[in-house]
């Protein structure tokens, strides 16, 4: 299948679908809900339904541009200009989902993004077989080793614990969707009180929806600190700091597997748990995706395709001048 | 090794001192005296240095990963710290047996007998095979002197000093005066600090003069000496019949440089320490720095060498005499033994002039004079102080005046390192020639990290090339800066360079067009040779 790659997204030409464009398009296909990937208003958006509610809180109804939205089950395949497509979790973000599109004898298989190792919340991410893969490379370099979630969630409640113990606020920064409901819910399980910035909040009843409970956490308001985690967006820890809260910050994402993380995160506990794949996570996928062909696409991509190609697998990093600055780098 | 890298991880999490010591604390606690001995080895640093390069490692990690130097090269950029880059690339490849510091020691040794690089490389790939992925991070950082040095030596003095429940002034004091941490860390240990002997040819710490802030004045000036601050290599002599070594700051041996010197002190009497300042010296008087410099850049002192920049030691304190360590005797008593032991001495072991300040109008004149000498600026010792060492102190002020400013542009900007290892925080600066701009000097200092933050994302959107650490830039960012002197330096295509330049403040209102010119450097540089 003909597939380009442009700086306003990748372009599958025979049934003209566009994956993840950066610009409207007449027909999206939406991977999940960060607005580096699902965003202005293509006139036909696939999607699975979550991804496709959460984008409308992001992106309302807008009568200048009429829009039909489509939303797809998992695993459950559609006819789509002549091809076959199915939509397959990918465990980045509640409704995060993988495209196989079969057209003419051929498989297609596009990540989105992903993570291999199961995730904190959402569905865990399922290995199809293709012949060409689309994959991401966010973390493609051997330097980056992922804690799992349970691990995860319990570095994030000790360390919560440990610093309410001595009298601190725990302060956990994240971006808004995904990561920030992921604390919350780690928090609120292990029953540590949890003060939520309202743009994590804002997107906690999409995940309740979907039968995660997060207790009694409350609205974080900036008086109200003392013996309660708060989980908040970058910014505002610069708030309280100013205000001489006595607050020790913890920063829970892929980039905290390197120290140096510590002093651009200004955040002494660094928790290395992504929702994105680890370098052996991205090369365990593309192996049992048994694909021939693999088109790495963001991040590291040069160099994880010539890590691929040193071990006999057909890849190349396509050249897509960079438009997008994922969430979690600009966080 | 195992514990003391999962001791260091845990100090490297938390931002509380106290936690730190406490953690540091503990593990010195459970260690028997043989395996502190090692802890504090690798926590310090050993005085046979292993001279362990990048190559030397990246070599290595080739070997124990399997991985090529580029994606290594490209995965160090990243890290920005080749015991941390080591560790994770080997994560989940070694067989993670535990590492004793007995072992952690031999491999140690193994690595200074080896004469090789490819031998080092061998024997420390194979070992990391071995190790847990911790331990090859902090085994790492340990052999290539990586620990933030200063911090680190200070953290490491006041858990001894927690762990043995001494006093941490007692246990710093008897550090000075041995210089040999773990004679200190067992006497801690046996209640017998007090009994910790001086030792020569080890370095004491220098005490620092505090800068006068003249715009406050100078109203007890009468309760001052004042000598001439001379702009050499400040230096520590010790001798001991048959025996001299000179250090210099950062308590590097140097008598390897200063053949012509050390000479000098061999003919001396007795036994003593003296700390002065090394300066290149011809017709009484002291020649510009750069010649000094010029000087110890040679590799190969030749007679030639020796001859055209002869230098002198000029002395104006002395720490111990004759086995007694003077640094708590009042400054009146260490100049009289001082000048009693020079009395008879001739060039190039010299007494630097001392007078007592009769009031603060006296300070220009006496500035002005200095620097007609080829001097500096002025030292105020105050009357009565005692030796500080390892301290800026008050009792001592110097004065300095800066040259005029000067607005540079920024033509590149360099990765930093530790702190600043993902921001570029080194910066090399140009004035004008006409339409071009040539470099005068780099520098390193001066801007808080925020600045720093915001120039780092400014110099990558304006960058142009990008050479290994340094990205090349378009000369657009102004930036104000001062300095001590303006030498001829080979190194810059502008013929000049500043010394010890400081960054004052980002120029965010002047455009490149408006910094100063390469005419204007000529002319200070003039200025200054006039004097």
């Amino acid at each position: 299948m003909r597939v380009n790659y442009g700086p306003e997204g990748i372009h599958v030409e025979p049934i003209d679908l566009w994956l993840d464009p950066q610009v409207s398009k007449p027909a999206a296909w939406l991977s999940h809900a960060h607005s580096d990937h699902a965003r202005f208003y293509s006139a036909n958006a696939l999607a699975t339904p979550v991804t496709l509610q959460i984008y409308r809180l992001r992106w309302p109804e807008n009568p200048e541009f009429p829009q039909t939205l489509y939303p797809m089950e998992y695993r459950q395949p559609v006819d789509f200009h002549g091809a076959r497509l199915t939509a397959y979790p990918a465990g980045h973000i509640l409704g995060a989902a993988q495209l196989l599109i079969e057209h003419g004898g051929e498989r297609l298989l596009y990540t989105g993004d992903l993570k291999l190792n199961a995730p904190l919340l959402g569905d865990a991410t399922e290995v199809v077989e293709t012949d060409h893969l689309i994959i991401e490379s966010t973390f493609g370099l051997p330097i980056y080793h992922f804690l799992s979630r349970e691990e995860a969630r319990m570095r994030i409640s000790d360390f919560a614990r440990e610093c309410l113990a001595d009298g601190a606020v725990p302060v956990f920064t994240g971006y808004p969707l995904g990561r920030g409901q992921e604390i919350v819910h780690c928090l609120a399980e292990a029953g540590i009180p949890v003060a939520v910035h309202g743009a994590i909040a804002k997107y906690i009843p999409a995940y309740e929806r979907h039968g995660y409970q997060f207790g009694d956490w409350e609205d974080y308001k900036a008086n109200v600190v003392r013996g309660k985690a708060i989980v908040t967006i970058p910014g505002l820890k610069r708030n309280l700091e100013a205000r001489g809260v006595d607050m020790r910050a913890a920063y829970v994402s892929g980039w905290a597997a390197v120290d140096n993380a510590r002093l651009r995160a200004n955040a002494e506990m660094l928790i290395p748990y992504s929702d994105h794949a680890g370098f052996d996570e991205l090369l365990a996928l593309v192996t049992r995706s048994q694909a021939r062909r693999v088109d790495v696409v963001h991040g590291y991509a040069e160099a994880f395709a010539k890590i691929l190609r040193d071990r006999g697998i057909h890849a190349q990093a396509p050249r897509q001048a960079a438009l997008r600055v994922s969430e979690e780098e600009a966080a | 090794m195992d514990r003391l890298a999962a001791t260091l991880e845990a100090v490297a999490s938390t931002s509380s001192r106290l936690k730190k010591i406490d953690h540091l604390a503990g593990y010195f606690r459970s260690l028997d005296d043989r395996d502190l001995a090692r802890a504090l080895m690798f926590l310090t640093g050993s005085k046979d240095t292993l001279s362990i390069g990048y190559s030397t490692l990246r070599d290595a990690a080739e070997l124990a990963s399997g991985w090529d130097r580029d994606l290594i090269r490209l995965c160090h950029r990243e890290v920005g710290d080749s015991g941390e880059t080591i560790s994770l690339l080997l994560r989940g490849r070694t067989l993670n047996l535990s590492t004793s510091l007995e072992d952690a020691e031999l491999l140690y040794r193994k690595l200074g007998s080896a004469k090789r690089g490819a031998d080092k490389a061998k024997l420390l790939g194979e070992a990391w095979m071995r190790m847990t992925p911790l331990a090859i991070k902090y085994f790492v950082k340990s052999i290539t002197g990586n620990f933030r040095v200063g911090l680190q030596a200070k953290l490491v003095e006041e858990a001894l000093a927690a762990s043995t429940g001494v006093n941490l002034a007692d246990l710093r004091a008897a550090l000075n005066r041995s210089g040999d941490i773990l004679a200190v860390a067992q006497a801690a240990r046996a209640g017998s600090l007090a009994q910790v002997e001086a030792q020569l040819f080890h370095p004491l710490e220098f005490m620092l003069a505090k800068p006068h802030d003249e715009a406050q004045g100078l109203p007890d000036a009468a309760e001052y000496f004042v000598e001439d601050k001379y702009d050499g290599i400040r230096s520590q002599a010790h001798w001991d019949a048959g025996k001299v070594r000179i250090f210099t700051r950062g308590m590097e041996d140097s008598t390897q440089s200063f053949p012509d010197l050390a000479e000098a002190f061999l003919r001396m009497p007795g036994r003593a320490v003296l700390d002065g300042e090394v300066l290149a010296w011809r017709d009484g008087r002291a020649l510009n720095f750069t010649v000094l410099q010029q000087r110890l850049a040679r590799k190969k002192l030749s007679a030639e060498i020796l001859a055209e920049v002869p230098l002198a030691f000029i002395a104006y304190d002395v720490l111990y005499a004759n086995g007694r360590l003077l640094l708590d005797e009042a400054i009146e008593t260490r100049r009289s033994i001082l000048e009693s032991l020079l009395a008879s001495v001739a060039p190039p072991l010299m007494l630097s002039p001392s007078a007592r300040l009769s009031s603060s109008e006296e300070i220009d004149a006496r500035f002005a004079a200095a620097r007609a000498r080829g001097n500096e600026g002025l030292l105020l010792k105050r009357a009565g102080s005692v030796y500080e060492a390892g301290k800026r102190s008050a009792q001592w002020l110097k004065v300095k005046r800066a040259y005029a400013t000067l607005d540079v542009v920024v033509t590149a900007a360099e990765q930093g390192t530790g702190r600043r290892a993902t921001m570029l925080s080194d910066y090399t600066f140009a004035v004008r020639d006409g339409e071009r701009y040539l470099n005068v000097g780099k520098a390193y200092s001066g801007l808080t990290d925020e600045e720093i933050r915001a120039l780092t994302r400014h110099f990558r959107s304006i960058a142009t090339g990008r050479f290994g650490r340094v990205t090349v830039v378009q000369p657009e960012v102004v930036l104000e800066v001062a300095f001590d002197g303006i030498q001829k330096s080979p190194r810059h295509k502008s013929g000049f360079a500043l010394r010890f330049p400081r960054i004052l403040h980002w120029r965010k209102d002047k455009r490149p067009e408006e910094a100063d010119t390469l005419e204007r450097v000529q002319e200070i540089y003039a200025s200054t040779l006039a004097q």
